[in-house]
């Protein structure tokens, strides 16, 4: 019997991994560099240099570093803004009631909590749209706040996640109509809409939105610029949504609709039962993908004077005598949006792992 | 057999569809009717007229001479051509950060695939306008003020804008054009000789060299003959400001270097997966067949590598395009800036909006369907050159 070889040589490896090339020592050398430069930076920002959040906010005035008595001062600002200080709860509990949500339906499309089944989610869905309106808006029993004062987090959350649910559905009605070839008429009309939708930057939909869309309610009616927003954004996701779920459609073999129809579905039942579960679920993937990008793109609301996460960190810092703490609010902002969309990532991984082990 | 006829489908008029699309018109309709009464209540009424009026605003910098006494109209223009200048400059800037992160993450360097990952991370899980507004700030508050300008050479770089020389323009540099003319007959020739002896004799002659040589060789000698002004116009700080050579705000390099980032780091993960894509077997075949490294990769994984990796990239080219509009955030005179100036100075959000967003969508519509020409075009070529 022929005794098994050694392993090659660990060290040889490893220098041809690093060297192996003059190209690749060079890479390597420049990406340590790199590498070495920017933890120190981030390091010496946030510790070596920075100032204890014990020490009151005059010791950071000639600090280098990160000044972390500027979050005990201030994250509560960030998170909510200008909305009543004693009410504050109510935003809390807005965003931790939209966030648990959030965090239940990306658990669930991975194939966890299977207790919620999907009618459950939907009627939560639509459900806690009114419930946030009423706790952030107030009435019956709460105290009535201004639309204008919300801010914050809460915003970024029904701007984005309020917003892509609403979507949704929108898309695939859009995405059936453009794909189904009984109504030619409706079809066009999809194709005009989604195809036009995509062609404009979301800037020029978020603008027709504030100030095109108050002009065309009827005379004396009133619309804000929260709730504007809102509805130009769940217009301009829809678009993308319907993208794809259109490639889920496609990628469906028509033996499928056929086999219904054979065995006497009627064409709502064939479409609810048959495909529409398919093509859904083969173009999640892609709809995370979407959903991830709408989420980030959300706080482009800045330009219009919406006051979401990163608009109240901008304010943070633009009072008089706190301007030199901007590294220290839009820090805040990008770790939340690199959690956050650290989670919409992994959703998206774990969906693309468990379809190519479904494939095989 | 007999073949049958294909049976005959009769189409069914699309009595619903025209309702339901008939209904959705008679609302926008009456949505268009009630902009109509809203205008009338504050006394505007709806048209074009008003783009022929003085606009009255400055714009920070602009391609085509303008002032705030020039119309609405050529202030629009001046918006939508900074805004094509910044999306052609930022695509460039993408495309080579997007190549070279792309080839760094199939390197076989661990710190190179490492640092390639955490750059496309990054900037995959972070807002746009987030890196913009920081960047900003950064820039700011980063870079010193005019008087004590970073320079590299002649090129300076302070808080509110870069100066760098420019070739001053001349009456007679008309006549450029011709030497320029030549030189590119002369090119066409030398690519025709150059195929003509690979086929014929396999062997390879430059190419891009002699070309590169013609095109600037050609212009310079002829403008040194016959003594036509090139001067080079370099930045003077005199006592305010730099003075003479071109100059880009600030606004614009931290718009540029947000989306070459943004957009670079998406890039780089098409170029990865193009690359990736490649079978190994193919590398493999060419080292068989006896081609060194640089022809295995000129001649057998970047044809493919192209392949794959040209559309996704008309598709990051055409959204790259769209996002140009953040520049409006940090104040940069984009078509999206200067439309929400006029819009807050004229009130009138209807028709400006209609004009910007048809603009938008001509400028996309353009460049996607240039980019998907030339894809064809590249793609019938391979395709002949393949058989």
């Amino acid at each position: 019997m022929i005794p098994a070889s050694l392993p090659p040589a660990v060290s040889r490896d490893l220098f041809r991994k690093w060297a192996g090339t003059p190209l690749t020592a060079f890479v390597s050398l420049v990406s340590a560099i790199i590498a070495g430069v920017v933890i120190w930076w981030v390091l010496d920002w946030i510790f070596l240099s920075a100032v204890s959040p014990l020490l009151p906010m005059d010791h950071c005035v000639d600090a280098s570093g990160a000044c972390w008595r500027f979050y005990v001062e201030k994250s509560r600002f960030m998170m909510f803004g200008t909305y009543p200080y004693a009410e504050h709860w109510r935003p809390a509990l807005v965003s931790v009631l939209l966030l648990v949500l959030s965090v239940c339906v990306g658990l669930r499309i991975t194939g966890r909590l299977r207790f919620l089944s999907p009618r459950v989610l939907a009627i939560l869905w639509v459900g806690i749209v009114p419930v946030v309106f009423w706790i952030m808006g107030g009435g019956a029993g709460l105290v009535e706040v201004d639309m204008s004062r919300w801010n914050g987090m809460p915003v970024l959350l029904i701007l984005s996640v309020i917003a892509i649910a609403l979507a949704f559905p929108l898309g695939v009605a859009l995405a059936v109509l453009r794909h189904q070839t009984r109504w030619p008429v409706l079809r066009r009309a999809a194709i005009v809409y989604i195809e036009g939708m995509r062609g404009f930057p979301m800037v020029t939909v978020l603008f027709v939105g504030v100030f095109v869309l108050p002009l065309t309610l009827p005379p004396g009616t009133r619309i804000s610029p929260v709730m504007a927003t809102l509805v130009a954004l769940v217009f301009f996701h829809a678009a993308y949504f319907a993208e794809d779920v259109r490639g889920g459609l496609q990628s469906l073999s028509a033996s499928q609709t056929e086999a219904a129809e054979s065995l006497g579905f009627s064409s709502v039942q064939t479409l609810r039962l048959v495909v529409l579960p398919q093509a859904l679920s083969r173009s999640l993937p892609a709809l995370v993908n979407s959903v991830i990008g709408a989420y980030k793109d959300t706080s482009l609301v800045v330009v219009l004077g919406i006051h979401d996460l990163t608009s109240t960190a901008r304010m943070a810092f633009s009072e008089p005598g706190w301007g030199q703490y901007a590294l220290e609010a839009y820090a805040l902002v990008g770790v939340w949006f690199l959690l956050s969309c650290a989670f919409l990532s992994w959703v998206g991984r774990e969906l693309h792992r468990k379809q190519s082990t479904k494939s095989h | 057999m007999q073949q049958l006829p294909p049976p005959i489908v009769r189409k069914k008029p699309d009595h619903l569809g025209l309702a339901i699309v008939g209904l959705l018109l008679i609302g926008l309709v009456a949505l268009g009717l009630n902009i109509f009464l809203n205008m009338k209540a504050v006394g505007v009424t709806p048209g074009y007229g008003f783009l022929v009026q003085a606009a009255g605003f400055d714009l920070s910098e602009s391609l085509i001479p303008y002032d705030a006494s020039d119309s609405y109209s050529r202030v629009i223009v001046a918006g939508l051509l900074n805004t094509i200048l910044l999306a052609f400059v930022s695509l460039v800037l993408a495309t080579v950060v997007g190549v070279v992160m792309g080839l760094v993450s199939v390197t076989p360097s661990p710190a190179g695939r490492i640092i390639a990952m955490l750059y496309v991370e990054l900037f995959r899980n972070l807002p746009k306008i987030l890196v913009l507004l920081v960047l900003y700030v950064v820039a700011v508050r980063g870079l010193p003020a005019v008087r004590q300008a970073v320079s590299f050479g002649p090129i300076h770089l302070s808080n509110r804008s870069i100066y760098f020389p420019t070739i001053e323009i001349n009456a007679a540099q008309v006549w450029l054009i011709l030497p320029l003319v030549l030189a590119l007959c002369l090119s066409a020739y030398w690519v025709h000789r150059a195929r003509r002896i690979q086929r014929e004799t396999g062997r390879g002659t430059p190419v891009l060299l002699v070309v590169f040589a013609l095109l600037i060789a050609l212009p310079l000698g002829a403008a040194f003959l016959f003594q036509i002004p090139m001067k080079i116009d370099v930045p003077q700080f005199q006592r305010f400001d730099f003075e003479g050579g071109g100059r880009l705000s600030i606004q614009f390099l931290v718009v540029l270097v947000t989306l070459g980032l943004y957009h670079g780091a998406q890039i780089a993960e098409v170029v990865r997966g193009g690359i990736l894509a490649v079978p190994t077997g193919q590398v493999e075949a060419g080292k068989a067949l006896g081609l060194s490294p640089r022809y295995v990769t000129r001649l057998v994984i970047l044809p493919q590598v192209l392949r794959i990796v040209i559309p996704p990239m008309i598709n990051q080219y055409v959204n790259l395009i769209k996002n140009t509009s953040i520049a409006i955030a940090v104040g940069y005179s984009d078509l999206m800036a200067v439309s929400g100036t006029i819009i807050n100075q004229t009130f009138r959000p209807l028709e400006m909006m209609l004009v910007t967003m048809g603009l938008y969508l001509g400028l996309c519509l353009l460049a996607s369907s240039a980019m998907n020409g030339l894809n064809k075009r590249l793609r019938a070529r391979s395709a002949r050159s393949a058989t």
